[in-house]
């Protein structure tokens, strides 16, 4: 096995949309085609399809650590709902998440507010996203 | 073209996530998994949209094509998993939900229901 | 190894050509243009649905579908909305504690008036509903306001729409004020946007996947969407506002919802009745 470049994909993401060939576009690819960890090559490097927040979660289970990741989803939730663009399921998943790491589950803990940040920040991508592409469905 | 996995398993984190699970779990097992998620109106609720002959998809919608001769229009399997995972790459007003793009689904559930749907 | 690139090569460039030709044509406040964007939506459906009648899309997706059409006719015969229509009625001409009523706080004593809401008012800076107005009315007589989505609301909104039945919608769209052009722009915006977890617009269902089957249910038009509100659904077993719709419909793109009577819905009830202007009223209605 190859030496890959594990890198959080999303990490160094910039708004990309521009580019015909983008680092998001190749990461997404990857991750579409072939599900979480795919390893994918970009610019000469290897990287492998795992979300920012995937990366973010990968720490220690402890109590502290599951706290931090449920402030981060909150943080980023409010974010969204600032835009008008949050998620209905958001909330139940960062309460699922609190009571986890209130039972002492940090790992669950870890992983529901990672998922909880992982979709404010669709949300936020999907606001910017329909600024520019709302247009495409209306009738001419 | 490869999945490496093996090199993400040693974070605890993937024991939930991954398709690892599903995946040592019996092709059978996967494809039963698959027809829940295909039916189940909170997963991947497929039947709202799509036809498949299977007796259990009662009244099954029509706002996507039927899931027929799947192994002719997609040859390459992992495209088929990429339609189900992000249809919006092909058609960017499209219906279709991105089940993996946005968490819908979890990728261990977007395996499972490629497997089910494969096989018609 | 091999890379994966093609797909994501082709969406970029498909893209950027889509949005490019989308800038002259009504999506900008320099650019929008209500009338074209009436004219378009009514075509659309004309080649859609070359056998639907015009002044039929009132009747949402009975006026498509003649499959579930008798069956709702029949519905129509003994209409579930009638009680709630006279009860309606009798708090309409209730007069509150101070010896006035609704009467007082509308143009025409309130009767055949549908039509015009919902308006903009220059004065407020935003866009007005009916349902607002009601309450309005009673803030500004001393009385309790009422919940905006069912119940009392929905039923003098029902009883105001009756006598309403058969005007045509006359939204109007003041052109000397940048305003009312922004809100209905916001609007069409909102309607024609993605939204929510399941990644769905308005357009979704009731322009592109209109009379398309969801599951056993086939969503209606979006042209004629708001003549025929408050609505009776069988669904909720009662009547509701048009509000109390958009907010179910929000929910169901798995968006967290607003609530009834925010700007955002009620610049798309502002869009959404423009697009219905020449069309008759035919409040309340009996839908699934």
């Amino acid at each position: 096995m190859k030496k890959a470049l594990i890198l959080a994909a999303a990490l160094t993401l910039v708004p990309t949309f521009v580019a015909a060939e983008s680092f998001e576009n190749a990461y997404l690819q990857a991750r579409a085609m072939y599900g979480q960890g795919a390893v994918f090559e970009w610019n000469g490097k290897q990287y492998a399809a795992v979300h920012e927040e995937e990366v973010e979660a990968d720490i220690a289970a402890t109590a502290e650590n599951a706290q931090m990741m449920v402030d981060k989803a909150k943080a980023k939730n409010k974010e969204v709902a600032e835009l008008g663009f949050e998620w209905k399921l958001t909330r139940g998943i960062i309460k699922d998440a609190e009571s986890a790491l209130t039972a002492g589950e940090y790992r669950k803990a870890l992983d529901l507010a990672a998922q909880a940040k992982y979709h404010a920040r669709m949300g936020i991508k999907q606001y910017h996203y329909a600024q520019s592409s709302w247009q495409l469905s209306v009738p001419q | 073209m490869r999945k490496l996995k093996t090199l993400l398993c040693a974070t605890g984190l993937l024991a939930m996530l991954s398709a690892g699970s599903a995946q040592a779990a019996g092709q059978e097992e996967m494809i039963e998994m698959g027809k829940a998620v295909y039916l189940n109106k909170s997963r991947g609720n497929c039947v709202s949209c799509h036809q498949i002959n299977d007796p259990d998809a009662t009244q099954a919608g029509n706002q996507g094509p039927p899931i027929v001769a799947m192994k002719q229009r997609f040859p390459d399997k992992a495209v088929l998993r990429a339609q189900v995972w992000d249809a919006t790459v092909n058609n960017p007003i499209t219906i279709m939900p991105p089940l993996g793009k946005h968490w819908i689904l979890s990728e261990a559930e977007i395996d499972a229901v490629v497997e089910y749907v494969y096989q018609f | 190894m091999k890379i994966i690139k093609t797909m994501a090569f082709g969406v970029g460039l498909v893209l950027s050509a889509q949005i490019s030709q989308a800038a002259d044509s009504g999506f900008t406040l320099e650019t929008v243009n209500p009338e074209a964007d009436r004219v378009a939506l009514q075509n659309y459906f004309k080649k859609r649905f070359p056998d639907a009648e015009l002044n039929d899309y009132v009747n949402g997706i009975y006026a498509v579908d003649s499959n579930s059409r008798e069956q709702w006719e029949e519905i129509e015969e003994f209409p579930p909305y009638e009680f709630a229509v006279e009860e309606g009625e009798a708090l309409f001409n209730t007069t509150f504690a101070n010896g006035k009523g609704y009467a007082d706080c509308f143009e025409n004593g309130g009767i055949g008036i549908r039509q015009n809401f919902p308006y903009w008012s220059k004065e407020e800076g935003t866009v007005k509903t009916l349902e607002m107005e009601i309450n309005e009315c009673r803030e500004a007589n001393g009385e309790k306001v009422l919940k905006w989505s069912k119940g009392d609301i929905a039923k003098v909104s029902a009883y105001m729409a009756w006598t309403s039945r058969d005007q045509v919608i006359d939204i109007k769209l003041p052109e000397d004020d940048a305003g009312a052009m922004a809100a209905y722009l916001d609007g069409k915006k909102f309607f024609y946007a993605k939204r929510g977890q399941l990644n769905l617009s308005c357009a979704n269902c009731h322009v592109q996947g209109a009379n398309i089957r969801i599951r056993a249910d086939l969503p209606s038009p979006q042209l004629g969407h708001t003549s025929h509100f408050p609505v009776f659904r069988s669904k909720w077993g009662e009547l509701g506002t048009l509000h109390r719709r958009y907010s179910g419909c929000h929910k169901d793109s798995r968006s967290h919802p607003l609530k009834p009577q925010t700007e955002t819905f009620r610049n798309l009830e502002y869009f959404q009745s423009y697009m219905n202007n020449g069309l008759a009223i035919n409040g309340p209605g009996a839908r699934k």
